[in-house]
């Protein structure tokens, strides 16, 4: 069958994430015993190239020599000569639709330029129609301020993508900072995107047309992974109907050629969630022939009108094993790369220089995966994201910062400078405290408490007091100073595991609460609040988090922590209230990662509170909120975190929340001066500082504003390609990088971080200063 | 796998048990009239601790996940391995193995405790006669009978999970998966299923078969 066929078979790579052209191999050989087969490869470290099913390999020197005007003359030629070309090769099919842009050649079994540009990841704007959600997205030509964000909301759960190949997990944001670093520099480009992770089973739809009809179809779960996530083993059946039906019209209105791989995952919930649709047959493609879904023969028997030999189905499951087979003489192995000076390995990745030839393509490409801005569809099924197309990121400053830096006289400064935005921090308390009054309901009171580790700013601490805050120490001297700017002892929550530190200094008055970090602490505590030694009119445990790495608070992850916590509750003195308090950072475990921690807690009070017989009157949670977070969309999760307290805790009466980090951080700025101008082609690329990590020592976790001065006016600076290396002499302290300074910049101009008042102020640090 | 010594008279309609056990298949015959394993309660708050435990832990672990979410947290914190009964729930929380029988029965309860209606379910699995041989040597050492165990096939117990309608699926606590529906012969494959549902939920739906509650259903009765 098939003796008049030829059929050309790109990307042969067959390492441990394969390219499909051997499966395609196989697969054709199965239909068409007597075609010639010709594999087409760009290296010749790839080992498919010595597959046997290939009569004769075609092979190409790789992308970064190659003149690619002539190959497409090549290519062209072999079309016209009745060959047929089955690329396994995003790149080359991209590439292939540019050269036939004009008019498909029939011969050509890949999608059209026009369906190409509709199927673009992340959004895949073909996917319209189909059962499916696509998960949320972010292009990282977006602002740092604006991708921190998407990553605190999906939890840090989240997956940096390059624009055709790689996907790296990125936990927190020193990880994507590197990551983005790598993935543009490789790719040559900044239109990399962000997306949200989804946990669940991967399954697949694979798929052959000819000019807009589905000739064949097979559905696949994956049964086993590699350590990249590729199938290594799945089942296949026949493709729903309810994906089937709108996968006709989408191919119809694509009017596709070739074989085509819709990646999705289905969660807990049944949701499918559309990954990638690959303009091209999987890698797994001769598992689903050896269960009876022969499609490359399929789409050859399409085009071609040469019956292809029936696949007999061997099996309804296909797995893979390792096989060693022979070198083809004609192409003897290359030999390994010289390992460079000292390094480890041999750096094989993409031996045909794919890279090189997305960066020598770029610009005609572009076009194709042009949807890098914040799209998809959100758990709630509506569009997510901003979806702004905007040439590059803008940089949102609240306006209340430029009117407090407009008090500043920053000429008289002596920098590095930490600025105190009064009117900011003044609005931001009071905010505060009109989201806890109006959170607040009958029987259940709303109150804040200012954490005064984040920032024990006397300022602060004031404004604390003035809005009706608690004030919450870790330590007797915190305890006094609030004291001593005017908090009363019963105004004072104690937390933390060495409250009693400096022992000396405790007041002799009422505290208004003690959250206990051991059951040690609650047994000492209690007999001496039984002996009159302390008062406090709360006593209470902090929990540790369980799931959460922590190293504060009473652990409850075993029965047996649990039964004694229970047992020294139920010896806890009578004449005081109960209360419990727990702490995570939300920045760091994420939004929505923190709400469900919340509503976990509840169950583990509702179930402390029935055991012990105590009943919690006081629910005490921290913080860590990041400024723009915590009143979020009208303050929605909180309400309806308020909502469900009643249910687990009735006798509560109060909840107080501790938003230190939300308040502080956006109160204060750091200024510094610019020392050097380094410069790289006529443009600013490294700028010395005055300041430091020591005064910054939250670079590394979350992006600060940068504000310059243009022609007197304050503007934020955007991303650029400068980088502003702090004056210590330690190779880390780089405060920013990609930073776009004004042209006028010159020696001596000051720069002012914003978002520097919690942490960065709190745990800085005295260095090089002498 | 072994019975509970404290569990409950199983609530089958006596009609459905005498049709299912008229004229027995050889696949599930030896374990025909078991009911599932049960964890016991002391009727004292040590029970009641482990219990409120257990379920504050799983809310936990979901993690913000969907509460459809197999709780595979449990496996991962006990292995699987012979387990004496009865069996009480203080007991069996602090226990490095469970078994079959009592690992789906935690599975059960944490489910039920999400809001999520589920149902025991019992199978037989075919296996071979060296895998049957190994775990009748542990049970054997452990000093725990061995009747769930007949030649190449095995009695085990999990979860089946209600989902939309009458569809559910099948959660092997044991194993940390869900059972695949489509199998039915081969090394593991589940070559019998019962799920102890109420009777007026009618037919529930696995896949592509209809298993009607409380009967056991293999491809010797379809």
């Amino acid at each position: 069958m098939g003796k008049d066929l030829t059929i050309y078979v790109s990307g042969l790579y067959s390492g441990s994430n394969p390219q499909p052209g051997v499966g395609i191999a196989r697969s054709l050989r199965q239909g068409f015993p007597d075609a010639e087969i010709v594999g087409v490869e760009y290296s010749n470290r790839c080992s498919g190239i010595h597959w046997p099913d290939f009569d004769r390999i075609w092979l190409q020197r790789p992308w970064e020599e190659l003149s690619l005007d002539a190959h497409a003359g090549e290519v062209r030629r072999v079309l016209d000569e009745g060959g047929y070309w089955i690329s396994s090769i995003d790149l080359e099919i991209m590439w292939l639709a540019e050269v036939f842009a004009d008019g498909h050649h029939h011969n050509l079994l890949t999608p059209p330029l026009a369906a190409l540009q509709r199927v673009g990841k992340p959004a895949i704007p073909a996917h319209k129609g189909l059962p499916v959600k696509i998960p949320v997205f972010i292009g990282t030509d977006r602002s740092d301020w604006d991708l921190h964000a998407f990553c605190r909301e999906h939890n840090w759960k989240v997956w940096l993508k390059g624009p055709y190949y790689e996907a790296v997990r990125t936990p927190t944001w020193s990880d994507l900072q590197h990551w983005r670093y790598v993935l543009s520099k490789a790719w040559n480009t900044e239109k990399l995107f962000l997306q949200s992770h989804v946990t669940g089973y991967e399954e697949s739809v694979m798929l052959c047309a000819y000019q807009g009809e589905i000739v064949e179809s097979v559905y696949m779960r994956k049964r086993d992974l590699t350590d990249l996530g590729k199938t290594w083993a799945g089942d296949s059946a026949p493709v729903p109907d309810e994906l089937l039906r709108p996968l006709r019209k989408i191919i119809r209105d694509l009017d596709w050629s070739g074989g085509a791989e819709f990646e999705m995952v289905r969660d807990a919930g049944g949701q499918l969630w559309l990954l990638e649709l690959n303009p091209r047959f999987p890698a797994w493609v001769h598992g689903a022939t050896i269960t009876g879904k022969n499609l490359p023969a399929a789409l050859v028997e399409a085009a071609s009108d040469i019956r292809a030999a029936p696949a007999p189905a061997m099996s309804e499951e296909f797995t893979r094993v390792v096989l060693e087979i022979p070198v083809k003489a004609e192409f003897p192995l290359p030999p390994l790369p010289e390992p460079f000076g000292g390094g480890i390995g041999h750096s094989m990745k993409h031996p045909s220089g794919l890279i090189e030839f997305a960066q020598s393509l770029e610009k005609p490409l572009a076009a194709l995966n042009g949807n890098g801005n914040g799209n998809g569809n959100g758990s709630n099924g509506k569009p997510n994201g901003n979806g702004h197309s905007r040439p590059g990121p803008e940089i949102q400053v609240p306006e209340s910062y430029l009117d407090d830096l407009e008090t500043v006289d920053v000429d008289a400064l002596q920098t590095p400078a930490r600025l105190f935005f009064e009117k900011t921090a003044a609005s931001y308390f009071r905010n505060a405290a009109e989201l806890a009054a109006g959170l607040s309901r009958p029987g259940l009171e709303v109150r804040n408490a200012y954490s005064i580790k984040t920032n024990p700013d006397e300022r602060l601490i004031r404004l604390a007091l003035e809005h009706n805050f608690f004030a919450e120490a870790i330590s007797l001297l915190e305890a006094k100073k609030a004291v001593d700017t005017g908090f009363r002892p019963d105004q004072v929550i104690l937390n933390g595991p060495a409250k009693w530190w400096r022992r000396e200094t405790v007041p002799d008055a009422r505290f208004y609460s003690v959250f206990c970090d051991s059951v040690e602490e609650l047994e000492r505590v209690g007999r001496e609040i039984k002996e009159g030694a302390l008062q406090t009119e709360i006593l209470g445990v902090r929990l540790r988090t369980p799931g959460v790495p922590s190293r504060f608070g009473v652990p409850i992850d075993s029965p047996d922590n649990f039964q004694r916590l229970i047992n020294a509750l139920r010896q806890m003195p009578k004449n005081t209230g109960f209360g419990i308090h727990f702490h995570m950072a939300s920045s760091s475990v994420g939004v929505r990662g923190w709400w469900h921690l919340f509503e976990s807690m509840l169950r583990w009070c509702g179930s402390v509170q029935a055991l012990s017989g105590r009943v919690v009157e006081v629910l005490d949670i921290g913080g860590g909120w990041f400024p723009d977070d915590i009143a979020k969309e009208d303050a929605r999760s909180f309400r309806k975190a308020i909502d469900k307290v009643p249910e687990f805790l009735a006798g509560a009466h109060q909840m107080i929340t501790e938003p230190g980090k939300a308040l502080a951080q956006p109160s204060m700025a750091l200024a510094m001066q610019i020392l050097e101008i380094r410069r790289s082609k006529g443009k600013p690329s490294e700028v010395v500082v005055d300041g430091s990590i020591a005064e910054l020592p939250m670079y590394f976790f979350h992006p600060h504003r940068i504000l310059a001065r243009e022609d007197g006016v304050w503007r934020a600076c955007g991303r650029g390609d400068a980088v502003l290396l702090g004056r210590l002499c330690m190779e880390h302290d780089i405060v920013a990088s990609n930073v776009d300074l004004p042209k006028s910049t010159r020696e001596g101009d000051l720069l002012v971080f914003c978002d520097a008042g919690a942490y960065d102020r709190s745990m800085s640090y005295v260095f090089g200063c002498g | 796998m072994y019975l509970d010594a404290v569990s409950r008279p199983v609530e089958v309609d006596d009609g459905v048990l005498a049709a299912s056990t008229a004229e027995v298949p050889r696949v599930f015959e030896r374990w025909a009239e078991w009911p599932p394993s049960e964890i016991s309660h002391h009727g004292k708050i040590c029970c009641e601790m482990a219990r409120e435990w257990l379920n504050a832990t799983d809310f936990t672990a979901l993690n913000g996940g969907d509460l459809f979410t197999g709780p595979r947290w449990i496996r991962h914190r006990f292995k699987w391995g012979p387990s004496a009964f009865p069996i009480y729930w203080c007991e069996a929380v602090r226990k490095k193995r469970l078994d079959c029988g009592a690992l789906a029965a935690l599975s059960h309860e944490v489910i039920g405790a999400r809001g999520i209606k589920s149902f025991r379910a019992q199978f037989v699995q075919k296996f071979t006669a060296a895998a049957t041989e190994q775990w009748s040597c542990t049970w054997s050492r452990a000093d725990v009978p061995v009747s769930w165990v007949n030649d190449d096939l095995i009695y085990h117990e999990g979860v089946a999970v209600l989902l939309e309608g009458q569809h559910i699926k099948v959660w092997d606590s044991s194993a940390g998966w869900w059972v695949d529906r489509a199998r039915a012969e081969g090394y593991g494959s589940v070559v019998a299923i019962r799920v102890f549902a109420p009777e007026e939920l009618g037919e529930l739906i696995w896949g592509e078969r209809n298993l009607i509650p409380n009967r056991w259903h293999s491809s010797e009765t379809e």
